[in-house]
């Protein structure tokens, strides 16, 4: 039986054999980090968000966040994790921003409040002028949410805040800018951080709708497991109900996205596997009017003539 | 000499504090939340089912907090009997919630205030995370680059811990945080359906079944956590507790304190609490009065009545008012200032001798820190109850998988009435949070959230009395009076979440 000393010795001959000179170069080349410089810098700035889409991006498994802001990206700055705050982080937003950082990409999470603008500060500045100021200098941007995209839910019909997403705000003042939409209440991880492995990969993703193509090209209900049931007119009655959600409401119908094959959590689990209906998170009309409800449980029956 | 302090950051979002700074001692705090989006008002003439999946987007940190709260009180405003799998389906959602953010505010979001982040450089030992962590900072380091390993560098100026081995091992617990709390999440969302912002989550319960193979999935992850907080969490809040000790007097607010109870113990909503609910002034404990909360805004952007009961609330944005400097109204129990959070849990529920794991947490830890309860009233003691609420939470939540009925309902029968009203109140991991919804024509025709960051970090109410975190903040010296690492670690330790605070 081989002893520990022994053992040891053979696991550090092992290692040194599986060490990165020995190895293929394709093999090498996989596991080499990228080059820093080529990598993007990310400011990552929110509006008039809940912070629920940089808690999903936490929840990312492969590649883990970590690795996401550092190797991937270089997140020189991000409200929930910056180490620094007060003037020393507004230097380092305005030094970005100013163009006097080099390159770097826009992260933007929450919706502009168009009407109220000091319903949103950073400092001593709005968020909107921030966004102004950025259009000038950054190479492009990432809108992270349904919020960010389409002003979702603080835009909900009867809000005071005139809020609107950053294609909006960018066009109502004649701002042309690489804007990629990452749609959901919250994002999925995998739909912002891929994203961004694409773009430092081999470029900007295919789009469709300011969207990447890979993520948002088929609906929810397209893909469902549950599609079957739909086609055999096995409907779930109530909620709790296993079948087709549609009569209780499901907007897989009208919600393109891939969550009923990339799932959540790790691949846990999503909405409808746990029988709960799609709210159409991750559509452009989100929560937007109040007589179209999520659910139709308390719907009165139409009467025709 | 006035300082702003914001952005202040590793909290959730706009938050301001200015504050005045003499001979080295903040004498006055103002904390200005920054961010207004008017839930309540859009929320009017909506379906009430909706409300639960529009108020958890008040905040992606605790969203099911906010889904609970708003399912009780739409249970009570329909008059639901809940089967006993749907309130454990609840508790176990929720409580896994609360353990995830708990570990993130630790490790993600106040680390770094006492954690040396440059003693990675010197590791010498052999664990591929933090091999990799020191490479990286040494890179970035050595590049010519503006800012540098951000976004951990730079830092604001003061005392970070010394010893070496207590950094680092800190910081491998730092990234082993980044996968526990995604573990927490996960078993949330078993039967959540998704986390953050749960679709599964309905008054009467959820859609969920309680299947076996869900309900050891969710054992398994949560026994991953449970153990994590045992072995790496507590000794880490000790460990800083120890090498910080003077923060054991720093940071005391200067009210009550106010807790509204966590996870019922049965299905009914008056039942039981896991954590006893209670109001707290001057060493006693008297049962918790709703009509007693009303929320003043002499100080805040609105220019709608002040000193209103919750039922009666109103909300009309000025942003121009004058002499307002808050988007945050200023909630008052019986006009007084109270703290939420967790140490009001913790010292509600151990005044009433209510938990006995409370009771004896509290006690071992107080013999080892040679503190007395009064001291959980600062920064090091909002962070200890963090850990005892982990402690206490995980194990109930162990026991409550077991009294799952396999294959039994999870939802009550949802029937909405025309009108009703109802308070839910619960405890976000924050503290207190109380949803008021009232029906007409099966429309929301008010809805009312008070939120613990409303409490904890409102500006001054109609009597000039300063909220719990500006009633901590003054007084505090400072060294660096333009960076205030002091001001900033009591600013960390009520955890604000200022999406919560204004909605």
């Amino acid at each position: 039986m081989l002893d520990r000393r022994n053992f040891l010795k053979m696991a550090a001959a092992l290692s040194a054999a599986f060490g990165v000179q020995g190895m293929p170069a394709p093999v090498a080349a996989a596991l080499k980090k990228l080059d820093p410089g080529a990598v993007p810098k990310l400011i990552y700035l929110q509006g008039l968000s809940c912070t629920g889409c940089s808690i999903s991006l936490l929840q990312a498994e492969s590649p883990s966040p970590l690795a996401m802001i550092t190797d991937y990206s270089q997140l020189a700055f991000h409200a929930d994790l910056s180490a620094i705050s007060g003037k020393k982080a507004l230097d380092l937003i305005e030094r970005y921003i100013s163009g006097n950082a080099g390159e770097y990409f826009l992260a933007v999470e929450g919706a502009i409040p168009e009407k109220i603008p000091e319903a949103c500060l950073i400092g001593h500045k709005t968020f909107a002028q921030y966004l102004e100021e950025a259009a000038k200098t950054m190479t492009g941007a990432v809108a992270v949410g349904a919020c960010a995209c389409d002003g979702g839910i603080p835009a909900a019909e009867g809000n005071l805040t005139g809020a609107i997403g950053l294609k909006e705000f960018y066009g109502k003042r004649g701002i042309k800018k690489l804007i990629v939409n990452i749609r959901g209440c919250s994002v999925h991880p995998d739909w912002v951080w891929h994203t961004i492995i694409h773009l430092v990969k081999v470029g900007v993703p295919e789009l469709v709708n300011d969207a990447p193509k890979l993520f948002y090209s088929r609906k929810v209900h397209e893909l469902c497991p549950r599609y079957h049931d739909f086609q055999q007119e096995i409907f779930a009655k109530k909620l709790g109900d296993k079948g087709c959600l549609f009569k209780l409401g499901c907007l897989g119908p009208d919600t393109y996205a891939d969550c009923p094959t990339r799932w959540w959590n790790g691949g846990r689990t999503w909405c409808i596997d746990s029988n709960a209906p799609c709210i159409g998170c991750a559509s452009p009309t989100f929560a937007r009017k109040k007589n179209i409800p999520f659910y139709r449980i308390n719907e009165k029956p139409v009467t025709n003539g | 000499m006035k300082i702003d302090l914001g952005p202040v950051t590793r909290i959730e979002g706009h938050l301001n504090v200015r504050t005045t700074v003499e001979n080295g001692v903040v004498t006055d705090a103002q904390c200005m939340s920054e961010m207004f989006r008017g839930f309540e008002v859009f929320l009017q003439g909506r379906d009430p089912l909706d409300a639960q999946q529009i108020t958890q987007r008040i905040c992606g940190v605790c969203p099911y907090a906010h889904a609970i709260a708003s399912s009780y009180a739409q249970e009570k405003a329909y008059k639901l009997n809940v089967p006993p799998n749907g309130r454990i389906l609840h508790n176990l959602i929720q409580g896994a919630n609360h353990l995830y953010d708990y570990l993130l505010h630790f490790y993600q979001l106040s680390a770094l205030d006492f954690v040396d982040v440059t003693a990675i450089l010197s590791y010498t030992g052999r664990d591929a995370d933090l091999l990799k962590v020191k490479q990286w900072v040494k890179a970035e380091l050595d590049r010519n680059k503006p800012f540098p390993a951000a976004p951990f560098l730079p830092r604001l100026e003061g005392k970070y811990l010394a010893d070496r081995d207590l950094n680092i091992g800190a910081l491998k617990h730092y990234l082993e945080a980044m996968e526990l709390q995604k573990k927490a999440n996960r078993a949330a969302a078993i039967f959540g359906g998704k986390f953050p912002h749960s679709t599964g989550i309905f008054p009467g319960g959820c859609t969920q079944e309680a299947r076996i193979d869900l309900i050891v999935a969710y054992q398994s992850l949560l026994s991953e956590v449970r153990q994590f907080i045992h072995d790496k969490y507590i000794p880490d809040v000790t460990a800083v507790a120890m090498a910080f000790p003077e923060y054991w007097r720093i940071g005391a607010s200067k009210g009550g304190f106010l807790s509204f109870g966590l996870l019922p113990l049965t299905p009914a909503l008056d039942s039981k609490r896991l954590l006893a609910p209670g109001v707290l002034f001057d060493g006693q404990v008297s049962p918790v009065d709703l009509a007693k909360i009303s929320q003043d805004v002499k100080y805040s952007k609105y220019s709608s009545p002040s000193r209103l009961p919750v039922r009666d609330s109103a909300l009309t944005p000025a942003p121009h008012k004058e002499g307002a400097y808050s988007w945050a109204k200023a909630p008052r129990y019986a006009g007084k200032v109270v703290e939420v959070g967790p140490a009001a849990r913790i010292l509600i529920d151990y005044q009433q001798g209510h938990n006995p794991m409370v009771r004896d947490l509290v006690n071992k830890f107080a013999a080892l820190a040679g503190i007395t309860t009064a001291n959980l009233n600062s920064v090091l003691g909002r962070h200890l109850a963090r850990a005892i609420n982990a402690a206490v939470i995980a194990d109930f939540l162990l026991a409550e998988t077991e009294r799952l009925e396999h294959g039994g309902p999870t939802m009550a029968n949802l029937a909405v009435p025309q009108s009703g009203e109802g308070y839910g109140i619960t405890e976000a991991s924050r503290g207190a949070l109380l949803h008021y919804l009232r029906m007409e024509n099966q429309k929301i025709a008010k809805y009312e959230c008070v939120v613990p960051t409303t409490w904890n970090a409102s500006p001054r109410d109609d009597q000039g009395q300063p909220g719990a975190m500006e009633s901590a903040l003054i007084g505090t010296r400072v060294e660096n009076a333009e960076e205030q690492i002091e001001s900033v670690r009591i600013v960390h330790s009520f955890d604000p979440c200022i999406a919560c605070a204004v909605h």
